[in-house]
């Protein structure tokens, strides 16, 4: 009796043409989230199976499975030899202790013996002799037990479907730069962007010796749990600390933040046009601050030419936010309490709505060109995977 | 690189660790174990424990090797304030203060003594606050963030006078190898540690009078007569011993040495820029400063990149941004924010303190004119 794992996927059967792209895209990813553990996956049709695996390793392969985009469920399941002896073998395996339950039968073998209805009959009546705590019930049942008789000669046998996380396959939705501060929204939004199968990079601003080295290991962290989901992810360190100095210098005081959001855009935008990035992505929520209103929005993005940026979470509550950010497990990280740059030289009024052309006459006091220069010669770039 | 950050740690002497080398490697015996290599190597330690007894308390006491300070200090306190109250002070290193706060969140009655200005203890307040039901006190014996030293034999012998059966524990970690001390017998707790005298981490010792009563924090293996089981440290202990001893032999030019480079310190720090907040008569291995108006954690990053090493009361992060002893000497906010700590081995050149003093100053020159 072995055991195998049965990984469904979402939409990609809606992609017509494309889909085969969309497969081989898929199975690569699996195949990535299982580096290290010895395994074998296959494809009939419709789904993808994961065999020949260490069997006590088995709980790690869902766990690491169900991050990668495009699963739609998950199943352990036992693989055994389509006839009675056997797959009974596998039921009780299967089977609950206790409470209500029904058997779910599929075949595609229509050589089968028995029918779905009487298979579901003959397993349901031996379980309930078998165990006097077991009740049927066909309407709602606390559990399931499915068997899947296959054309090979063979059956799987299973108890749970686990959620997997959703959406398309990383890598079919193009590429993007995700800004990367230390704080709770922005890996929220790279992993809502990369569940839409987006291959991101991500970006992170430092202002040292106005931040520390632990704010970036933080964000180094960060960037590790969001690779988990985003097929590894490769990140970009970026110096503004003498952009900070300058702007405080020369511009100001309450302009701090909605012009360097302007220069974050630029560092972004030229980074990504090197290295193949086609937008940019932020975790911006409506008035969630005050560089988040229209008006800061539209500052900051007046910076950037033929380059989108992609707000994921702009209709989002703070609170709707970090219930995603504890489920995808980065909000013990995000809220350790080290500074990232936008609170050195933090304005008491920063100022909410900004008027773009006030805003462009105090940047005309700064060489942007030479500031951007000195920042990009500053980038560190480091892989994550 | 200059590294003025002793009183965090200390680089590990080298001629001692090479001295205590062998018992890392051919004698690497477990001193529990009953053939001879291992019987060796339990003589061996308890000679240790011998030679730094020596150093501190020739007679009257004993020595509980044990894995750190903090651990020294957690023992005492969780041993001995079970009743009554536990009177400590507002200057406490971590590991008494965090100590302190958790039996007051027990529900044991703790009571903190005020500071004065440089960081020693108001002994008035302190023992205004011992009364018939004081278990335990707690007086940290040279602080660790002002080098304040407190009068520990003269409190200790107060404390007693006003309730005999009062215990008595001081925090010696900042004071052992740095002044010349011997515990008087007043004195019922003293924790030393190595790696602030130039021993490796993982190894400290706790003093403990004669006959006075102390509970285990670990049980097992009835190691350190059932004080503190767990197999012994043999090299780190070996290796305490020896820097000790080599401490107490040199202790004067040591003192002599910290004491010039404190002064050539404080003589050469911009005084428009840096306000001492140690002590002129406390420990010479600390100097503490605050560049008022600066903050410190940026003006150590930033001395940082020219090669000095130092310390800081701040940190860069919301919750612990303050130097909690800092605000508690009557700094405010803007002072405490600025907080410095320099601190010596006691082998540095003066030149270095002058190099040190000129980097301070045109970091915090800088830093102010970046951020005015």
């Amino acid at each position: 009796m072995e055991k195998v794992i049965i990984v469904r996927y979402c939409e990609i059967h809606l992609k017509g043409n494309n889909r085969g792209y969309f497969e081989k895209v898929f199975q690569e990813n699996l195949e990535r989230a299982l580096r290290g553990i010895r395994h074998e996956i296959r494809r009939p049709s419709g789904r993808y199976i994961v065999e020949n695996f260490d069997e006590s390793r088995a709980d790690e392969i869902v766990a690491r499975l169900s991050k990668v985009f495009g699963t739609h469920t998950l199943s352990v399941a036992y693989k055994v030899s389509a006839d009675m002896d056997s797959i009974w073998s596998a039921v009780l395996a299967v089977a609950p202790q206790d409470g209500t339950f029904k058997v779910q039968t599929n075949r595609a073998d229509k050589k089968f013996p028995l029918d779905s209805m009487q298979m579901n009959a003959e397993i349901g009546g031996r379980l309930l002799s078998a165990n006097p705590r077991l009740k049927v019930d066909v309407h709602d049942p606390q559990h399931v037990v499915y068997i899947d008789i296959r054309e090979n000669g063979t059956a799987l046998v299973f108890g749970a479907y686990v959620k997997g996380a959703g959406g398309m396959p990383v890598g079919t939705a193009g590429r993007g730069m995700l800004l990367l501060s230390g704080g709770i929204d922005s890996p929220v939004a790279g992993y809502m962007i990369a569940k839409r199968g987006m291959q991101l990079e991500a970006i992170h601003f430092h202002s040292y010796p106005y931040t520390n080295l632990q704010a970036r290991e933080k964000v180094e962290e960060l960037a590790r749990i969001l690779s988990e989901y985003t097929c590894g992810l490769t990140l970009h360190v970026v110096s503004v600390t003498h952009i900070q100095e300058e702007i405080h210098r020369l511009c100001p005081a309450e302009m701090m933040i909605t012009l360097l959001r302007r220069f974050m855009m630029r560092i972004a935008e030229r980074i990504g046009k090197k290295t193949g990035a086609q937008c940019i992505v932020t975790g911006e929520s409506l008035g969630q601050v005050a560089s988040q209103t229209i008006e800061g929005i539209t500052s900051s993005e007046s910076v950037l030419e033929r380059f989108p940026v992609l707000r994921p979470l702009i209709g989002f509550d703070k609170t709707e936010i970090i219930e995603i950010s504890r489920r995808i497990g980065t909000y013990e990280t995000s809220i350790l309490p080290y500074e990232d740059c936008c609170t050195v030289f933090l304005p008491k009024h920063p100022l909410i709505r900004p008027d773009l052309a006030e805003v462009e006459r105090a940047e005309n006091k700064l060489d942007i060109e030479k500031l951007v220069g000195a920042a990009l010669d500053s980038a560190e770039t480091l892989r994550l995977s | 690189m200059i590294y003025f950050d002793n009183a965090a740690t200390t680089r590990p002497d080298a001629e001692s660790v090479s001295a205590a080398q062998r018992y890392l490697n051919e004698d690497f015996f477990n001193p529990s174990a009953l053939y001879r290599e291992g019987f060796e190597v339990h003589r061996a330690l308890n000679d240790a424990r011998r030679r730094i007894l020596a150093c501190i308390a020739p007679q009257g006491f004993e020595l509980i090797f044990t894995g750190s300070g903090t651990e020294a200090d957690n023992q005492v306190i969780f041993s001995a304030a079970r009743r009554g109250n536990f009177v400590t002070t507002e200057g406490e290193h971590a590991a008494v203060y965090a100590s302190a706060k958790e039996l007051a969140r027990r529900g044991m009655e703790v009571r903190f003594a005020r500071l004065r200005a440089d960081g020693s203890v108001d002994a008035d307040d302190l023992l205004s606050k011992v009364d018939e039901n004081t278990s335990l006190v707690s007086v940290i014996h040279v602080n660790n963030e002002t080098g304040a030293v407190n009068d520990v034999a003269g409190l200790a012998a107060a404390v007693k006078k006003k309730n005999r059966r009062t215990l008595f524990q001081s925090d010696g970690v900042q004071a052992f190898g740095k002044l010349s001390f011997v515990l008087p017998p007043a004195v019922d707790f003293y924790t030393i540690s190595a790696h602030k005298i130039g021993g490796v981490r993982g190894v400290a010792a706790l003093l403990r009078k004669k006959g006075v009563p102390l509970a285990p924090l670990l049980f097992g293996g009835g190691q350190e007569n059932g004080l503190r089981s767990g197999t012994e440290n043999t090299f780190a202990i070996l290796q305490f011993a020896e820097i000790a001893e080599k401490r107490m032999r040199d202790l004067a030019a040591y003192r002599r040495q910290a004491t010039r480079l404190n002064a050539c310190l404080r003589e050469q720090l911009d005084r428009s820029l840096f306000l001492p907040l140690s002590p002129e008569n406390g420990s010479p291995f600390i100097l503490s400063v605050s560049a008022r108006g600066l903050r410190g954690e940026v003006l150590q990053h930033m001395a940082n990149e020219r090669g000095l090493l130092v310390g800081t009361g701040s940190a860069c992060s919301s919750r612990n941004r303050y130097s909690r002893v800092i605000l508690a000497c009557g700094a405010d906010e803007q002072t405490a924010d600025g907080v410095l700590r320099l601190s010596f081995f006691g082998t540095e050149q003066e030149e270095d303190a002058c190099r040190a003093a000129a980097i301070l100053n045109a970091c915090a020159a800088e830093l102010r004119e970046k951020t005015r």
